[in-house]
Parts: structure tokens; C-alpha cells; sequence
């Protein structure tokens, strides 16, 4: 009897250890999201879903095949793409940066061609500003359709703050480096800078390589010529940086400010600081955070020009849109395409202006009045169309085993914990695919 | 894993297992020891979350892949990389920096803490109990607390310019290092604080009423009664401390990202950065392996040290 007992007991606890067993590597099997006859878009989770979640409650009105949106929270979104976009749950269209971010899945052989949607569809390509176009072309086929707005980088003042010091948003570098050592008399940072978020000070190096070079040797250095970062005009950008630090323009406490926990943005819009450089969102983000400033002494121009340099003053840096592309292994490419469509339709531009986000679509200019700032909009439509060259932010650029690295000798530099030649051999010691 | 010595362990086999067993084990009592069996569960487990995917580390460690295409074999690419590699050494030195500096705090900071605690007084109940909050909350919580506490511009520092100056806590490596120290103590000095309060609790009064016969004030009490009985929840607290300290992650991920540059980037910060930042799952595999290896042989060394595996009573000879 006894015997029997511990037998039984023997099979119930070997049983469910095996069933544990069997159920941990079921779950391991991926038998979640299997073909549901719909197409899943993975978005970058933000304010901007608002405008992707009715264009998909548009469609589905009309289409047979369902669109279901997925939104992942924005600072897990590239390690959860990169980690399903192999598995079942893979989805069919995925929300992206374009150019380097996209370099590596079309390498591996996931994505799409769009070339044959734009065969069928003309429209699909030549709707969209061509620069913009461009930066999702990879190896000479399109992958991308821009879905969202263009973010150039502009610099951005408090009107209040300038006036008081007797300074003009500056034209030139030399206007600024004086704007720098009037409003340090007056008392004030002379430019808030989110350091501790890194791509901040990023935008300091792109704008100055890019006055300075042009465009060109950034591309040299992106296509593997390690030369490129010891240029004379590489060793000029970085000096000129450093004197900028030096004369104090940052203050001394900006790697402890940040801009995504709105350290930065306050200081512009309290009157510590003069001046931010920072990408276009910058507006909303002060319409949100500080109505009133936003409203009344909100400045922005474009970046100095620089004297003697290459790059014409024109020219942008930033995102140039974000992008939608196609998992080749999609199962619904006709209604994947007849949803792309809806990236250039009245609707979609009218959507997207009302949050402020500017799209780059041909038609774009004949909405801008409806946008929710209309002035700034024009203003920064304006730039983007008359931009000979459109910088696409270097940590966008570079593949992204080099963004760590990357991040690291750029705030070494700019605190001067790095010397230039010691960051001009960490820059040639990043991979270039 | 073998199942039949389980079953050799039945009354009335002939195996020699279950005879083994039954001359070492009391009689009658010893052929209803737990077998093998009563582990499996946990040993499953185990073998499914630490083992398994531990082989799968060590494999991918001589692999290039960035989970999109095929891993394709390197051979000892990633090892040789990460050997030369400055970022890496110095990561191993600053989570060793980290663990000292944590256990080096937070020891003195809680045995006085607990030892305080662990009168009777009611001043005393209501003020342990505030200080317990902290290990309540969780650590990324905390962390998102003291990212906002210590703004250079918009919180704490920009009052107290005396103590922190330009308040640059995030910009230099010993201000980073002394936030990420500082708001682990925060965090975790109330956990060995319970752990000390419970053992000096447990300290015999007959000692102190000995001690206090021969004239001993509390000073020289503390040092010669209460220090040496609470020996044993010392080296527990100082294990737990460095298992702590070499496992940090969230408050380094939070507050600082492993910045400025890369001086507070530890190693466990280092792996996530190679393997969900740079989508380099190779080399993050060879810095997870190296980091078992160094964890295994600072635990083994603490053990020793410690006597942890012998561990004697403090009730000896009462």
C-alpha cells in the first residue's frame, strides 16, 4: 500500500515537471500572433499615433484586409522590431528612420522593394519631396514611404532674453560668438544644451562639419574613408567647438541636463538660457510644456552660416521624416500598397499638420495655413524644400553598433575629457557597414 | 538525473544504493528521505533558465549577430575584441569599484542602524518603520525620484550651491559615481538594517547584563558583545552586498546611462549597451560569459573568506 502511494506520488510530481517542462517551451515555440488575415504596422509609440490610429480606421472602413496598428513605447521600439522581425510575429510594415537604420534588414534580406508598388503607382514617389525620398533608397531601390514629419534642426531663442542683452539671432558664427559673450554679461546660460541625452550635443558637430565641409566629407567618412576625420576641415569643426565650449556658451553643469525630462527646454523657456539648438519638435514640445512662452517669444533661425566654409547655408540636419517599410514575407502586398497610398492623401497631410508635424509631401504647401502653427510651418517647409542638402542625423547614419561609441567620444570631446586627435581616432575606429 | 535511485530507495530493495543509504541515514526514518525527484522542479528550472540558456551564451560568444541575418561563426573575433577592448576593463573595475564602494557605506550605516533599531523604545518602532519606506519602492522609481531630485538647474543642486556647486553631479565621473552610491545606500541601508536589527535582537542578554557587571560602558559593549555576535548577519549582509553591487543594472541604465562618456559604464550596463543598443549579440554574449566567470570567482573567494560554507554557531558555550 505504502509502496503504491509513493508510486502515484512519483508520477504526479514527474508528470507535472513535465508538463512545466512542455508548457516553458511551448511558449518558446511562438504560437502568439499567427497569420490573422490582417496586416500589423508597428509604430513608434508617441503623440503622433493619434493621426496613424484614425488613417487605419479610415481604411478599414474601405478594405477587405484589416490594417492593425502596434504601437510600442518609443525607447524599447528598436530593440523590439529587431527582435521580432525574424520570428512569426513579425509584422508587415514597420515605422523607421530610413537610411542606416534600414541598411541592416535590407542586407539580411527582409524587406521589400517598393519599386513595383511604384510602377503600379507613380504617385507613391513622386508625391513625396525628392530629399526626403531619397534617404530610404538603399542600394538604389526604394524601401521607405515618409509617414510622419520632417525635423530639421533649427536654433531655437527666447526672444525676451535676447532683447534684454541687445542680441539678433545670429547669421553668421561671428554674430554668435558675440550673442555668447553679451548674454554670459547679462547673466544668463548663453545656450541650454541637454547633454546627458547626447544626441543634443550631436547636433553641434553635424551643423559645424556641415558649415564648414559640406556635406560631402561626412558622407566620405560614412563610406569608410578614415582620412576623412582627419581633414584640416575636421580639425577646424572641432576647434571651432572648442572654443565655443570655452567661451562658456554651454555653461559648465550641461552633462547633468537633459532634454527628454525637460531640463533643457525649461531653461529656454524661463530665460536662463538664450538660445537651444534643437530639432523642429522643440515647438510642440514648448506648446505643451510652456503655452504662454511658446506663443509670445519663441524664436527660431537657421544655423550660422560660417565664413570660408564649404557648406552652404542652406543646408539642414536632422530626421528627414520617418519611414514605412514592407516585410518582404507580407502576405497582403496588394493592400499593403493600397495603405501606403494613404501617405500622401489630403487627409493625411491635414492630420498630421494639425498636430504639428510636418509632412513632406508636394501637397503639403497647399494645407499649411490649416497647421497648427501656420508661420512655423511655412517657415520650416520653406527651408526643407529650398535645402540643397538634407544631413540625416549621423547616429541615424552610422549602423547602430556604432551609436555607443559614437555617443561616448562625442561628450568626451565637447567636455574636453578627449583630446581632437584622440576623438578623430575614436571616430575612424567605428564600423561603417 | 537518475531516476532509479529514487526507486532503490523503496523499503525491501535489495539495491545497494538504498542499503547505503539506510546505514548512513536514522533507521526507519532514512527510506523516506526526499530523493531526487523533490528537486526536479526546481532543478528544471534551473536547467532551463540558467543552464540552457548559459551554453547558448557561451556559443554565441564565438558568433557575429545582429538577430537579423544568420549568426555566422567568428571564432575568437569577439574574445580577442573584447580583450583589447579599454571600455571593457575599465567596466570590470568600476563594478568592482561600485560593490566596494556600496559595501564599504552601507555596512558601518546600517549595523548602527540596526543595532539602534533594535531597542524596544516607540521612538524607535516609528522611526525604523519610516526608514523601511525606501526598500519598498522600486528601484526604477527611486531612480526616476533622484534623476529629478539632483537637475542641475531645476532641483535640488541649484538651492544648495554651497554643497554641489555648479551642480554638474552627471558631467564628472565622481559625481556619477557618488549619485549611484549614494542612491543605492538610500535604497538598500534599510534592508541590512532589518537583517542587523533581527540578529542584535537575538544577542543574548545575558552578555550585556554579565558585561555591565564588570563594569563595561555601551561603547566597549558594542565592540565586545554586540560586534562579534552579529558576525554571522555580517557576512549574509556583506554577500548580499556584493551580489548586489555586481549585478547593478536599472540605477545605472536610469541615472546616469553610463555617462559622462563612459565612466560609470559597468559591466552588466556595457553587455545591454553591446546587445540591445549596438545590436552586437556576439561580444554582449563574451562580456555576459566573462561577467559569470569574474561573479563566480569573487563568490567563491567571499566564501572562503567569510567562512560562509563553515559557518559556526555564535551561541557557542551558552
Amino acid at each position: 500500500m505504502k509502496q503504491r502511494a509513493r508510486f502515484s506520488r512519483t508520477v504526479v510530481v514527474g508528470g507535472a515537471a513535465l508538463a512545466l517542462v512542455l508548457s516553458l517551451t511551448g511558449c518558446g515555440g511562438g504560437s502568439g500572433a499567427a497569420d490573422d488575415g490582417a496586416i500589423h504596422v508597428l509604430v513608434y509609440g508617441d503623440a503622433a499615433n493619434k493621426v496613424e490610429k484614425e488613417l487605419v480606421a479610415t481604411f478599414n472602413e474601405t478594405s477587405e484586409v484589416k490594417v492593425v496598428l502596434d504601437t510600442i513605447p518609443g525607447a524599447d521600439y528598436q530593440a523590439k522590431l529587431q527582435t521580432i522581425i525574424r520570428s512569426k510575429q513579425a509584422p508587415d510594415v514597420f515605422f523607421n528612420w530610413g537610411g542606416g537604420s534600414i541598411k541592416p534588414f535590407v542586407d539580411a534580406g527582409l524587406l521589400l522593394p517598393l519599386d513595383s508598388f511604384i510602377a503600379d503607382d507613380p504617385g507613391l514617389k513622386a508625391n513625396f519631396l525628392p530629399s526626403v525620398f531619397n534617404s530610404a533608397v538603399v542600394d538604389g531601390a526604394s524601401y521607405g514611404i515618409p509617414m510622419r514629419g520632417t525635423q530639421p534642426v533649427l536654433l531655437f531663442n527666447n526672444g525676451k532674453v535676447l532683447k534684454k542683452a541687445g542680441v539678433e539671432p545670429p547669421r553668421t558664427w561671428d554674430d554668435l560668438l558675440a550673442a555668447v559673450k553679451a548674454l554670459k554679461a547679462d547673466g544668463v546660460t548663453p545656450i541650454a544644451l541637454g547633454g546627458g541625452d547626447r544626441w543634443p550635443t550631436l547636433m553641434w558637430f553635424e551643423y559645424l562639419y556641415d558649415r564648414i565641409a559640406g556635406p560631402e566629407l561626412f558622407q566620405k567618412a560614412l563610406d569608410g574613408d578614415k582620412d576623412a576625420w582627419a581633414s584640416p576641415d575636421s580639425r577646424k569643426a572641432l576647434s571651432m567647438i572648442r572654443e565655443l565650449v570655452d567661451a562658456g556658451a554651454f555653461g559648465t553643469n550641461y552633462d547633468s541636463v537633459k532634454f527628454t525630462d525637460q531640463g533643457s527646454p525649461t531653461l529656454l523657456a524661463t530665460g536662463k538660457a538664450g538660445f537651444e539648438l534643437m530639432g523642429s519638435w522643440e515647438y510642440s514640445t514648448q506648446q505643451d510644456a510652456h503655452p504662454e512662452f511658446a506663443k509670445s517669444d519663441l524664436g527660431y533661425s537657421a544655423f550660422p552660416s560660417v565664413e570660408g566654409g564649404k557648406g552652404d547655408r542652406a543646408n539642414l540636419v536632422g530626421n528627414t521624416n520617418n519611414f514605412y517599410s514592407v516585410v518582404k514575407k507580407t502576405k497582403h502586398p496588394q493592400a499593403v500598397a493600397e495603405f501606403l497610398k494613404l501617405m500622401y492623401s489630403d487627409r493625411f497631410v491635414k492630420a498630421q499638420l494639425s498636430i504639428g508635424n510636418l509632412p513632406t509631401t508636394t501637397n503639403t504647401e497647399a494645407f499649411l495655413d490649416t497647421a497648427a502653427s501656420p508661420e512655423f510651418a511655412k517657415f520650416q517647409y520653406g527651408m526643407v524644400k529650398e535645402a540643397p542638402a538634407f544631413q540625416l542625423s549621423w547616429d541615424q547614419a552610422y549602423p547602430q553598433s556604432a551609436a555607443t561609441a559614437m555617443y561616448q567620444a562625442l561628450q568626451q570631446f565637447f567636455n574636453g575629457s578627449m583630446d581632437e586627435d584622440a576623438f578623430i581616432e575614436a571616430m575612424q575606429a567605428l564600423p561603417t557597414s | 538525473m537518475n531516476p532509479t535511485a529514487v526507486v532503490s530507495e523503496r523499503p525491501g530493495d535489495k539495491g545497494t544504493a538504498g542499503r547505503a543509504l539506510k546505514k548512513d541515514g536514522p533507521v526507519g526514518i532514512g527510506a523516506s528521505r526526499p530523493g531526487f525527484l523533490w528537486a526536479v522542479p526546481a532543478a528544471v528550472f534551473f536547467g532551463l533558465f540558467a543552464i540552457v540558456p548559459l551554453i547558448m551564451v557561451a556559443v554565441l560568444s564565438f558568433a557575429s549577430w545582429d538577430g537579423l541575418s544568420d549568426p555566422e561563426f567568428a571564432g575568437l573575433a569577439n574574445w580577442k575584441k573584447l580583450l583589447d577592448d579599454p571600455v571593457m576593463i575599465k567596466s570590470l573595475w568600476l563594478s568592482v569599484l561600485l560593490t566596494v564602494l556600496g559595501v564599504a557605506v552601507q555596512t558601518p550605516l546600517s549595523i548602527l542602524l540596526g543595532v539602534w533599531a533594535a531597542g524596544h523604545q516607540r521612538n524607535r518602532a516609528v522611526l525604523s518603520a519610516i526608514y523601511f519606506v525606501p526598500m519598498l519602492l522600486s528601484i526604477a522609481a527611486v531612480s526616476v525620484l533622484w534623476r529629478a531630485l539632483l537637475d542641475p538647474n531645476l532641483g535640488v543642486p541649484a538651492h544648495a550651491t554651497w554643497l554641489f556647486g555648479d551642480g554638474n553631479l552627471f558631467g564628472v565621473q565622481a559625481g556619477a559615481i557618488g549619485v549611484l552610491v549614494f542612491v543605492s545606500t538610500w535604497q538598500f541601508t534599510p534592508l541590512h538594517t532589518l537583517i542587523y536589527q533581527g540578529a542584535a535582537r537575538a544577542v543574548p542578554q545575558v552578555l550585556y547584563q554579565a558585561a555591565q557587571i564588570d563594569g563595561a560602558g555601551r561603547v566597549r559593549q558594542f565592540f565586545h558583545i554586540t560586534l562579534p555576535q552579529l558576525r554571522n548577519a555580517i557576512i549574509t549582509s556583506m554577500i548580499l552586498m556584493v551580489v548586489g553591487g555586481l549585478t547593478t543594472f536599472d540605477t545605472v541604465l536610469i541615472l546616469t546611462q553610463g555617462g559622462p562618456g563612459s565612466d560609470t559604464t559597468i559591466s552588466a550596463y556595457y553587455m545591454y549597451q553591446k546587445a540591445f543598443k549596438s545590436f552586437d549579440y556576439g561580444s554582449a554574449s563574451a562580456i555576459a560569459l566573462l561577467l559569470v566567470l569574474v561573479s563566480t570567482l569573487i563568490s567563491l573567494i567571499v566564501v572562503r573568506l567569510s567562512g560562509y560554507d563553515k559557518m559556526r554557531s555564535t551561541m557557542e558555550g551558552l
